[in-house]
C-alpha cells in the first residue's frame, strides 16, 4: 500500500515536473513578437519620455518587423497610464516607457498602483541633473555656493522642482550632505527656473542638463556641478567635488506588466540592450545628452526601492 | 542677419514650406473654431505627421497651426457665445454681443483684422527685438508675475455688469477652483476628495466649455422650451468693415499687439492672461467704457491684436533662451528634438535655417491667415441658420468630444457638464461667469508666484510688491483700479444726486 501511495506520489511529482518544463522548454524559444506592440507613456507627444520612446520604438520596428506604437494615455496624474499597463495581458505586447515620475507621482499623490505593481525589464538611462547658476554669478565652483550657503543660511535660494521631483530631491540630498540650509524655490518645469536663474530672481537652480545645455554653451549659464558624470564633457560631478554619497538619478526605463513570462522579458531586455549599440539611436540619445545607464531587472529594482524613500524622506520634511 | 533672413525667407519659399504653411494655417484655424481644441491641442495632434518632413518645414509648419489656432478661436467667440480656444475668452464679451445685434460681419472681421495685424506686428517686433524682449521676460521674476496677475485680477471689479460685489465673489470662486489639485510646493492633493483625476487640478478646457458652451446652450434650451422650436430670424449684415471703421481701430490693435508681445515673451502667463489684459486696458483707457460689453468693436480688436501677437513674443525665449515658454512652443521644442537638433541660441549658429525660418514662416502663415479666415468665416456664418435645437445638440457634441480629447477622460465631461449647470445658476444669479474663468486662469499663476516670492523674500509681503520697479509700478496701477473701480459709481451718483435740483 505505502509503495503504492510513493509510487502514485512519484507519478504525480514528475508529471507536474514534466508538464511544468515542456511550456518552459518551448518558451526559451519564444515567438515574441508576432503582432503589433503598443508603448505606453504617461505624457503629451512631444515630452522628453515620449520623444525617447518614439526613438525607441523606431529602432525596435526595424528590428523585429513588427509594428511599434506608442499611446499617450495622460490624467490623473499618471495613474491612468499606470493602471492600464498593471491590467494589461502579461504577454509582452503592451509596454510601459518609465521615467522618475512612475516613483514620486505615487508617493505624492497617494495612488493604488506604484513602481511594485510591474516587472522591471531595464533602466536604459539617466537624465543628467545639474547645479547652475547665471554667468555673472560670484559663485565660480560648487564650494562657493555652499560656502555661502553656511555663512548666511537659508539666504541662498535654488530654484527646484515641485516636491518629489528629482530636481527637488537632488537639491535637498546635496544640501543635507554638506549641511548647510538653503530655500529651495519650487518651480513646476526646469524651464521656468532656469529663466528665473537667468534673470536674477533666484541665486542659483538645479534643473536636466539636457534643458540648459544649449544656454551653457553660449555662455549664458554656467554649470557648478552635475549630480551624474557626462560622457566627453569637463563638468565635474557632485561626487568629485567632494560629496560621493549623494546619489540621484533621473532614470529612463521600460517596464512590463507583473507575470510577463521570462523569456519574452529576456528577449526584450536583450533588444533594448542592442538598441544602445544602434547609431539611429545613439544618434537620438547623444544629441538630447542622456547618459547611458544600462541596468536590468533586480538591480533597476533596487535603484526604485532607493529613490522611492529618497522621495519619501523629501516629501516628509516639506508636509512638517 | 540679412543673409540669414534671406535663408530663412528661402526655407519658406519653396513648393513644401508654402504648402507647408498654408496647410497648418488652416488646420489651426478649424481647430481653433472647435470648442476644446485649442492652439497647443492642434499642433500636438499634427505632431505625429510632421516626423516624417525635414526639421525646418515640420517647425514652419507648426508655426501656421500655432498663428491659425489662436484666431481660428474667436469665430465661434462671435456667432455663439463660446470661445473655441482659452485665449479667445475676452472676445465673447462684445464679439457675441456684436453678433446679437445683428453686426457679425464688424465683429468677424474686427477679430480677423486685429489677428492678422497683431501677428504680423508681433513678428516685426520679434525680428528686431528679440534680444531686448528677452531681457523684458528676465525681469519678471515670481514676485512680478504675482503682482501682473493681480493687475488682471482688477478686472473682475468690472465684469459684474454694474454690481461690483457680483463681480468679486465669481473671481473668487474661479481662484477657489484654481486651487484643485496638487499643491505645487507641499506635494499633497487639496480639495482632490480622494480621487486620482482631481489631484491632477481641473483642466482648463472643461471647466471654461462647460461655463460658457454648456450653460449657453443649456439657457438658450430653455428659452426656447416656451416657442416651440421656432427659428427667430435676425437679419445678419455679414459684410466687410468699412475702411474708416477700420481706421479708428489702428490705435486699439497697437495697443493689444503691444501687450501681447511682451506677455508673450514672459514664460508662463500666454495668450489668454495676454487677451484678458489688452480688453482691461483698453476698457480703462477708453472714454466710452460703458459702451464695452454692449458690442464696441474694440473689445474684440484688442483681445484679438493681443492674441496673435503672443504668437510673435512666445519665440522669444525658445530662440532666445532655448526654453520653452508656453505649452505651443514646447511641442515646437518637441518637433525638433525628434530630429536631434537642440533649441536654443546656439540654434542661431548650428541651424540658423530654423530660427530664420521660423521668423519668415511668421510672416507667411498671418498673410494666409486672411485668407484661411475668410474662407472659415464664410462656411461659418452659415451656423446662423442652422435649426436651433439642431446647433445646440452639435455644440454639446462638440464640446464633449473636445473635453474628451483635451484629456481622455470620461471624467473631464462630467466637470463641463456639472461647470454648464454652474454656469446656468451663475447667468440666472447675474454673476459674471467670466469672472470666474479669468479667477481661474490667473489663480495659479498668482498662487505659485506668490509663494516663491514670499520663500525669496523671508516671508515679506512688502518685500514681495516693492520687490522692484516694475512690482511697485504694477502695484500701484492694481490698487489703482480697484479703488476707481468702487468709486467710480459713488461719484457718479452723488453727481446723479447734484444734477437733480438743478434739473
Amino acid at each position: 500500500m505505502k509503495k503504492v501511495f510513493v509510487a502514485l506520489a512519484l507519478t504525480f511529482v514528475f508529471s507536474i515536473i514534466l508538464t511544468s518544463s515542456v511550456p518552459v522548454c518551448a518558451e526559451t524559444e519564444t515567438n515574441w513578437p508576432e503582432k503589433r506592440i503598443e508603448m505606453i507613456w504617461h505624457s503629451k507627444a512631444g515630452s522628453g519620455g515620449d520623444i525617447y520612446l518614439r526613438a525607441l520604438a523606431r529602432f525596435l520596428e526595424k528590428k523585429t518587423g513588427q509594428t511599434v506604437i506608442v499611446n499617450n494615455v495622460t490624467g490623473a496624474s499618471g495613474a491612468n497610464a499606470w493602471m492600464k499597463v498593471a491590467k494589461a495581458n502579461p504577454d509582452g505586447y503592451t509596454i510601459l516607457g518609465v521615467s522618475s515620475t512612475i516613483v514620486a507621482s505615487p508617493v505624492v499623490n497617494n495612488l493604488t498602483v506604484n513602481y511594485e505593481n510591474f516587472d522591471h525589464v531595464a533602466r536604459m538611462f539617466i537624465d543628467a541633473v545639474c547645479l547652475f547658476v547665471a554667468a555673472d554669478s560670484p559663485y565660480k565652483t560648487l564650494e562657493d555656493l555652499i560656502a555661502d550657503a553656511k555663512k548666511r543660511p537659508g539666504e541662498v535660494t535654488l530654484a527646484g522642482g515641485t516636491a518629489g521631483n528629482i530636481e527637488f530631491v537632488a537639491a535637498r540630498e546635496l544640501m543635507k550632505e554638506a549641511g548647510c540650509e538653503v530655500s529651495i524655490v519650487p518651480f513646476e518645469g526646469g524651464g521656468d527656473g532656469a529663466v528665473s536663474v537667468l534673470g536674477g530672481h533666484v541665486s542659483a537652480g538645479v534643473g536636466e542638463y539636457a534643458e540648459i545645455a544649449s544656454s551653457a554653451e553660449a555662455g549664458k549659464l554656467r554649470i557648478l556641478a552635475t549630480f551624474n558624470k557626462l560622457q566627453d564633457k569637463s563638468i565635474p560631478t557632485v561626487a568629485e567635488a567632494g560629496y560621493p554619497n549623494v546619489t540621484v538619478e533621473k532614470l529612463r526605463g521600460i517596464f512590463v506588466p507583473k507575470g510577463t513570462p521570462k523569456p519574452v522579458i529576456e528577449k526584450l531586455t536583450k533588444l533594448l540592450k542592442e538598441a544602445m549599440e544602434d547609431p539611429d539611436f545613439k544618434a537620438y540619445y547623444t544629441a538630447n545628452n542622456l547618459i547611458p545607464a544600462f541596468a536590468e531587472g533586480e538591480e533597476f529594482t533596487k535603484i526604485l526601492a532607493l529613490q522611492t524613500e529618497q522621495v519619501k524622506e523629501s516629501i516628509g520634511q516639506q508636509k512638517k | 542677419m540679412y543673409e540669414n533672413l534671406l535663408l530663412g525667407l528661402q526655407t519658406v519659399f519653396q513648393l513644401k514650406g508654402i504648402f507647408a504653411i498654408a496647410a497648418g494655417v488652416l488646420w489651426g484655424t478649424i481647430g481653433g473654431m472647435i470648442p476644446g481644441i485649442n492652439a497647443t491641442i492642434a499642433m500636438a495632434l499634427l505632431l505625429p505627421f510632421t516626423w516624417g518632413l525635414s526639421p525646418e518645414i515640420a517647425v514652419i509648419m507648426l508655426v501656421g497651426v500655432y498663428c491659425g489656432g489662436e484666431y481660428g478661436g474667436s469665430i465661434p467667440a462671435v456667432l455663439i457665445g463660446t470661445p473655441g480656444t482659452n485665449a479667445a475668452a475676452a472676445t465673447v464679451f462684445d464679439g457675441y454681443e456684436l453678433h446679437k445685434q445683428g453686426k457679425t460681419g464688424i465683429g468677424l472681421y474686427a477679430s480677423l483684422l486685429a489677428s492678422v495685424f497683431g501677428g504680423l506686428f508681433g513678428a516685426v517686433v520679434l525680428v528686431f527685438t528679440a534680444v531686448p524682449l528677452a531681457s523684458v521676460a528676465l525681469a519678471f521674476g515670481p514676485a512680478e508675475y504675482f503682482v501682473l496677475a493681480l493687475v488682471g485680477l482688477t478686472l473682475i471689479c468690472s465684469l459684474g455688469e454694474g454690481n461690483v460685489l457680483k463681480g468679486i465673489w465669481a473671481g473668487l470662486l474661479g481662484i477657489l477652483l484654481s486651487t484643485i489639485g496638487l499643491d505645487p510646493f507641499a506635494g499633497v492633493p487639496r480639495l482632490a476628495l480622494g480621487t486620482a483625476s482631481l489631484s491632477d487640478g481641473l483642466e482648463m478646457i472643461p471647466l471654461m466649455m462647460g461655463l460658457f458652451a454648456i450653460s449657453e446652450v443649456f439657457r438658450q434650451a430653455s428659452d426656447l422650451a416656451g416657442t416651440g422650436n421656432e427659428l427667430v430670424k435676425i437679419e445678419l449684415d455679414t459684410s466687410f468693415p468699412a475702411w474708416s471703421m477700420i481706421k479708428s481701430w489702428i490705435p486699439c490693435g497697437i495697443f493689444g499687439s503691444t501687450l501681447g508681445v511682451v506677455v508673450g515673451a514672459m514664460p508662463g502667463a500666454g495668450a489668454t492672461v495676454a487677451s484678458f489684459l489688452a480688453y482691461t486696458g483698453i476698457k480703462k483707457w477708453s472714454k466710452d467704457q460703458d459702451s464695452f460689453g454692449k458690442g464696441n468693436p474694440l473689445g474684440v480688436v484688442a483681445p484679438e491684436s493681443a492674441n496673435n501677437a503672443v504668437t510673435g513674443g512666445a519665440m522669444v525665449p525658445l530662440l532666445a533662451l532655448g526654453i520653452p515658454g508656453s505649452n505651443s512652443t514646447a511641442i515646437m521644442l518637441g518637433a525638433l528634438m525628434i530630429h536631434n537638433i537642440t533649441p536654443g541660441p546656439m540654434l542661431f549658429i548650428s541651424n540658423p535655417e530654423i530660427p530664420y525660418g521660423i521668423f519668415s514662416a511668421l510672416f507667411v502663415a498671418n498673410l494666409f491667415m486672411f485668407f484661411a479666415g475668410i474662407l472659415c468665416i464664410k462656411c461659418a456664418v452659415k451656423v446662423a441658420n442652422i435649426s436651433k435645437p439642431a446647433l445646440l445638440a452639435v455644440i454639446v457634441a462638440l464640446v464633449f468630444t473636445g473635453a474628451y480629447a483635451y484629456s481622455g477622460e470620461i471624467f473631464d465631461i462630467g466637470v463641463a457638464l456639472v461647470c454648464g449647470l454652474a454656469g446656468l445658476a451663475m447667468r440666472r444669479g447675474k454673476l459674471p461667469h467670466t469672472a470666474t474663468v479669468l479667477g481661474f486662469v490667473l489663480g495659479f499663476i498668482m498662487e505659485a508666484n506668490l509663494r516663491r516670492a514670499l520663500i525669496i523674500s523671508k516671508g515679506s509681503y512688502m518685500g514681495v510688491f516693492l520687490n522692484s520697479g516694475i512690482s511697485s509700478v504694477l502695484f500701484g496701477i492694481a490698487v489703482l483700479s480697484v479703488l476707481w473701480a468702487l468709486l467710480h459709481p459713488l461719484y457718479g451718483s452723488i453727481k446723479a444726486r447734484k444734477s437733480v435740483p438743478i434739473a
